[in-house]
């Protein structure tokens, strides 16, 4: 093969690029059991675990959307986030064999991460403005709705789950397809942060590290955010 | 970001506000039924005496009924929302114990029969007239619970907190059973 350059990065003293940091990857996996906590809590009626579980997703959705600002690059809007036209040239580009998984998101996995946080962003928004009909179980900002609204909340609630169940299969569906058609496996880098450096996109030494600061800013922000959904209604 | 979440829920808030365009009901209880005796300690009288007729306008009559039952739900979210404050408004409260005490009484009255499923657009399901001994023991539960609900929120805070979760089990332990869980309003 002509590809001088892929043979030489390979015998380079790093071998492994990091694609993912830690919070990153937290939030990530974090996501995946507390939905299916969420729902499975909805389905049993267990609603007290329902709320709190809920409410981690909140802040969890707090701290992403904020990362996506302050992270490092893989974990930026502004850097994964892309127009039609390179979404389209992407496309082109996956169908050819010696295509290259991207560094981050690839320009259409991007659009699939943001429905997907929209969806869940929705989802709780909704939940929080919820109550029921038997008038036992509701969202810390039902009160500040009338009864009209928090029952519609509850109906949206409901059914912005079925988006998001949509969304989420295929989510895990590309996920497979780069497994088994392009034999490329994502999963193992959003577990370990890394993957193989080789004949890779983006710097070989992979993301930049991110002051320790920012990530306990970001904490902060997520935490008060919830401290206050929950505080701020028994003060009315 | 917090900004874009509270923006996020506000438009999410206002296209709801957008689509929940049904106006409150007028205040038309349906027929008259004996209301329950407001701090009676004695189980409430229980309506099965009269199961009632055929109303000649079962559309119109299933109409007041979802209405009725809306105020009931509004009357009961203002206690749910007062139950989450640590000092409840206990005047507000008392007057939606009152009120829900006076629907509990005359829900008994509310399902004639031919105001089921068959007759038009209701949640409440065919067994309320297949299994009506066990739907007028849920009702009186509920009228129970009522009666006490009442005593209680002229009683403290923390009285109206207790009775208050006891009362919303008896909605939920009918709904159960008897109401549709679908979202076809
Ligand atoms: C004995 C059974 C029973 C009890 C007890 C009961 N309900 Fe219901 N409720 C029903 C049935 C049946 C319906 C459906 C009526 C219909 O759609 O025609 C209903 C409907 C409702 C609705 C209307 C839901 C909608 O479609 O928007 C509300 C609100 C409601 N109930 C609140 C309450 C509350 C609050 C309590 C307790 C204080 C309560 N109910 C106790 C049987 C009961
Ligand atoms: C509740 C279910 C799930 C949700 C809500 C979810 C959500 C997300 C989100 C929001 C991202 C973007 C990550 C970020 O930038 O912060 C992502 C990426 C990813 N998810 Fe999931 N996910 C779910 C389930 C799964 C499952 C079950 C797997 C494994 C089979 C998986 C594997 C991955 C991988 C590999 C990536 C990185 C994709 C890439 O390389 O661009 N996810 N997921
Ligand atoms: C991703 C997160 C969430 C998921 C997947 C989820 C899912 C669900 C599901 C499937 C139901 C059942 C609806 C039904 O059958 O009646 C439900 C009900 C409910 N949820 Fe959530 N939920 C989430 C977050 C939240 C949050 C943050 C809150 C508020 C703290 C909340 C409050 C409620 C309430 C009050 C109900 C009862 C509403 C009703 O019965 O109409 N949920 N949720």
């Amino acid at each position: 093969m002509t590809d001088d350059t892929v043979a030489s990065t390979s015998r380079a003293p790093t071998p492994k690029q990091k694609v993912w940091d830690a919070p990153v990857r937290l939030v990530h996996w974090m996501l995946v059991f507390l939905v299916a906590f969420s729902w499975w809590t909805a389905e049993e009626g267990e609603m007290q675990w329902h709320y709190w579980s809920g409410l981690t997703i909140v802040g969890l959705l707090v701290f992403r959307v904020y990362w996506g600002f302050a992270g490092p690059e893989t974990a930026r809007f502004s850097r994964f986030v892309k127009g039609p036209g390179a979404i389209l040239s992407y496309t082109a580009k996956l169908l050819k064999p010696d295509y290259r998984a991207t560094f981050g998101h690839n320009p259409l996995g991007a659009l699939s991460v943001i429905a997907i946080l929209l969806a869940l962003i929705a989802q709780v928004g909704f939940g929080l403005f919820a109550s029921d009909t038997d008038g036992l179980e509701s969202g810390p900002l039902s009160p500040y709705v009338s009864y009209e609204v928090s029952q519609d909340a509850g109906d949206l609630h409901e059914e912005a789950f079925n988006i998001l169940l949509i969304l989420i299969g295929l989510h895990i569906a590309a996920i497979v397809f780069y497994l088994v058609a392009k034999r490329i496996n994502l999963i193992g880098p959003m577990i370990t942060g890394s993957r193989k450096a080789e004949g890779l996109d983006g710097p070989r030494s992979g993301i930049a590290p991110v002051p320790a600061w920012r990530f306990l800013l970001g904490v902060a922000i997520a935490v008060a955010t919830v401290f206050l959904i929950v505080w701020l209604p028994t003060t009315r | 970001m917090k900004m874009k979440l509270f923006a996020a829920t506000a438009v999410l808030a206002l296209g709801l506000a957008a689509c929940g365009g049904e106006t409150p009901a007028p205040e038309t209880p349906a027929p008259e039924a004996p209301v329950a005796e407001a701090p009676a300690p004695e189980p409430a009288p229980v309506a099965t005496a009269s199961i009632g007729e055929t109303p000649a306008d079962p559309v119109a009559f299933m109409k007041t009924r979802h209405d009725n039952y809306e105020d009931l739900g509004k009357n009961f979210k203002v206690m749910l929302d007062n139950s989450k404050l640590g000092t409840p408004d206990m005047a507000a409260v008392s007057a939606a114990a009152v009120k829900v005490n006076e629907y509990a009484g005359q829900m008994g009255t509310w399902f004639p029969p031919g105001t089921g499923p068959e007759a038009g657009k209701t949640k409440a399901k065919a067994n309320v007239w297949t299994e009506r001994a066990d739907f007028d023991a849920k009702l009186a539960d509920l009228q129970t619970e009522a009666a006490k609900l009442v005593t209680a929120t002229s009683t403290d805070a923390a009285a109206f907190k207790a009775q208050f979760g006891a009362t919303g089990g008896k909605c939920k332990a009918c709904h159960d059973v008897y109401r549709e869980e679908d979202k076809d309003k």
